[in-house]
């Protein structure tokens, strides 16, 4: 049995850690980046960057203050026993979430989206949101993401039926034109890490394209050829396009390109694109049977990638 | 392309002489505005509260701003995006007496024009950068915290040496990002060329559009 007062407690620890606690895959991808540009004025950007989101961790505080929409992925065993349940699970996130909010280590951001009302505490309808994997075994993993509205709501999330008859060169399209007209200016807050999730239905794509954003880490590959060579096709295509950090010019414009699929439909292929912002949060711990904990590096979401 | 440090209230002649790619650093009071106050002046019609209607430096930012022993404590900051805002771009330059935006990306036409006819400019961050800034910002006071909650209120900043930030919108109507636009587009077609797929392509119709 995993009891609440743990759970709770991980859960609080996930979303602190996430907010100022840049992942070591970040990390290394940022360092490679500064070594590799040739932009004076970018390289300078990402230097100044980094030097901020490692700053983070000393003054304990969040790396943006856009710390986003708080979304929480379980990965849960089948054996897991925990007291008070899933409904348990969700409401200790809830507080969790209000804690990290009045202690300063999320922003209150969330919000009606008529009437605009904060209840200051991103505390709301549907909000946070839980998504399950069903796995074998009795422990339960945890993994908080910061999702930053620059890159959900300034183009760097979209959706395209692509036909058959257009295949891989319609998807890859869909995508360059998408971040094309996404980081004019800098609003999704590039260099980014892309998502893309082909087939399923509409929502089934646009899940499997935040999760490749999200939950992927940087650096890894798709196991099957035909979707790694997408990835590293379009990992050079958006390389080559000079957006830069925050859209000012430079080599480096996305960290990583990541796909996911799904079987689809013989009528078309759903093909969305979901970008994660360069400062990517995301904290990942896993609890075993008896209570204890370990911080994992990667959430391990899609099965070693 | 030059560097330089200025002094809020912003005088004509401190803004007229920038150019779009220069960098500024900017020292002096200032106070932050999102859509919530936006729409709480022009379509509400409320009017600007008066210890921030003289300022002429606005940030387009939602900071995280903790109270502490009686005090604002700035937890972190980072410009938002300016052109969601565009809306009311233009009548804030015009109605504010604005002489300078901070924002992240930019601003659109209508703005631009009324940059061009009230002398006022954009400036935008190169980086995402909060634990940089946030010593040389000292937050001294607040309105409308309760009517719009923490993130929309217009909070009072006494900035230092804030920046740097680029010139992206000057006075003259240039426009820096989109100079950069015809760069990506161009490259836009040899990226796409280089993984097979021709200038031609067009996408199969599945339904109108």
């Amino acid at each position: 049995m995993i009891y609440r007062d743990v759970y709770e407690d991980v859960i609080f620890k996930a979303i602190h850690k996430g907010a100022t606690v840049i992942s070591e895959d970040i990390r290394i991808s940022f360092e490679r980046a500064i070594a590799e540009e040739t932009y004076p004025a970018a390289k300078e950007g990402l230097e100044r960057t980094y030097e901020s989101m490692l700053l983070s961790e000393k003054k304990d505080n969040p790396a943006c203050p856009d710390t986003g929409w708080p979304i929480f992925y379980f990965k849960v065993g089948n054996d897991c026993s925990l007291e008070g349940g899933l409904m348990g699970l969700e409401e200790a996130t809830r507080r969790a979430v209000e804690k990290a909010t009045r202690k300063g280590y999320l922003r209150s951001t969330m919000k009606h989206p008529l009437t605009g009302y904060d209840p200051g505490n991103n505390i709301g309808s549907n909000i946070p949101s839980f998504t399950y994997q069903f796995v074998p075994g009795d422990s339960i993993e945890v993994t908080y993401v910061a999702k930053g509205g620059g890159s959900e709501c300034f183009g760097g999330t979209r959706h395209r039926v692509v036909a058959f008859a257009d295949g891989v060169k319609g998807i890859e399209k869909f995508v360059i034109d998408s971040f094309v007209e996404a980081t004019r200016s800098g609003g999704i807050c590039p260099p980014n890490i892309i998502g893309i999730g082909i087939g399923g239905t509409a929502n089934i794509a646009a899940n499997l394209a935040k999760e490749a954003a999200c939950l992927r880490t940087v650096g890894s590959k798709h196991p099957d050829s035909e979707f790694r060579k997408i990835e590293e096709d379009l990992f050079i295509a958006l390389n080559n396009l000079d957006v830069g950090i925050l859209g000012i010019g430079g080599n480096t414009s996305v960290l990583a390109v990541n796909v996911e699929y799904a079987y689809t439909h013989i009528a078309g292929i759903c093909v969305d694109i979901s970008c994660n912002c360069m400062v990517a949060r995301r904290a990942s711990y896993h609890i075993n049977s008896d209570g204890t904990y370990v911080t994992m590096d990667s959430p391990n979401w899609f099965r070693g990638r | 392309m030059g560097v330089f440090h200025l002094k809020a209230p912003l005088k004509e002649e401190d803004v007229t002489r920038l150019n779009i790619g220069d960098t500024v650093f900017i020292s002096g009071d200032a106070f932050t505005c999102r859509s919530m106050l936006h729409r709480w002046i022009f379509e509400e019609n409320h009017k600007l509260p008066p210890d921030i209607a003289n300022r002429n430096v606005l940030i387009h930012v939602g900071p995280i701003v903790l109270e502490e022993d009686k005090s604002w404590k700035l937890v972190s900051f980072m410009p938002t995006s300016s052109l969601r805002f565009e809306k009311w771009g233009a009548a804030s330059v015009k109605t504010w007496g604005l002489r300078m935006i901070i924002g992240k990306t930019t601003m659109g036409k209508e703005t631009m024009k009324a940059m061009m006819e009230h002398k006022c400019v954009h400036v935008s961050p190169q980086c995402v950068s909060p634990n940089l800034w946030i010593d040389s910002i000292k937050v001294t006071g607040v309105d409308l915290l309760k009517e719009l909650g923490s993130i929309e209120a217009a909070w009072h900043m006494t900035l230092n040496e804030l920046g740097p930030f680029i010139v992206d919108i000057d006075c003259r109507g240039n426009n820096l990002y989109k100079n950069h636009e015809h760069i990506v587009n161009t490259n836009k077609t040899m990226a796409l060329e280089k993984i097979g797929i021709p200038n031609e392509f067009k996408y199969t119709k599945l339904y109108g559009e």
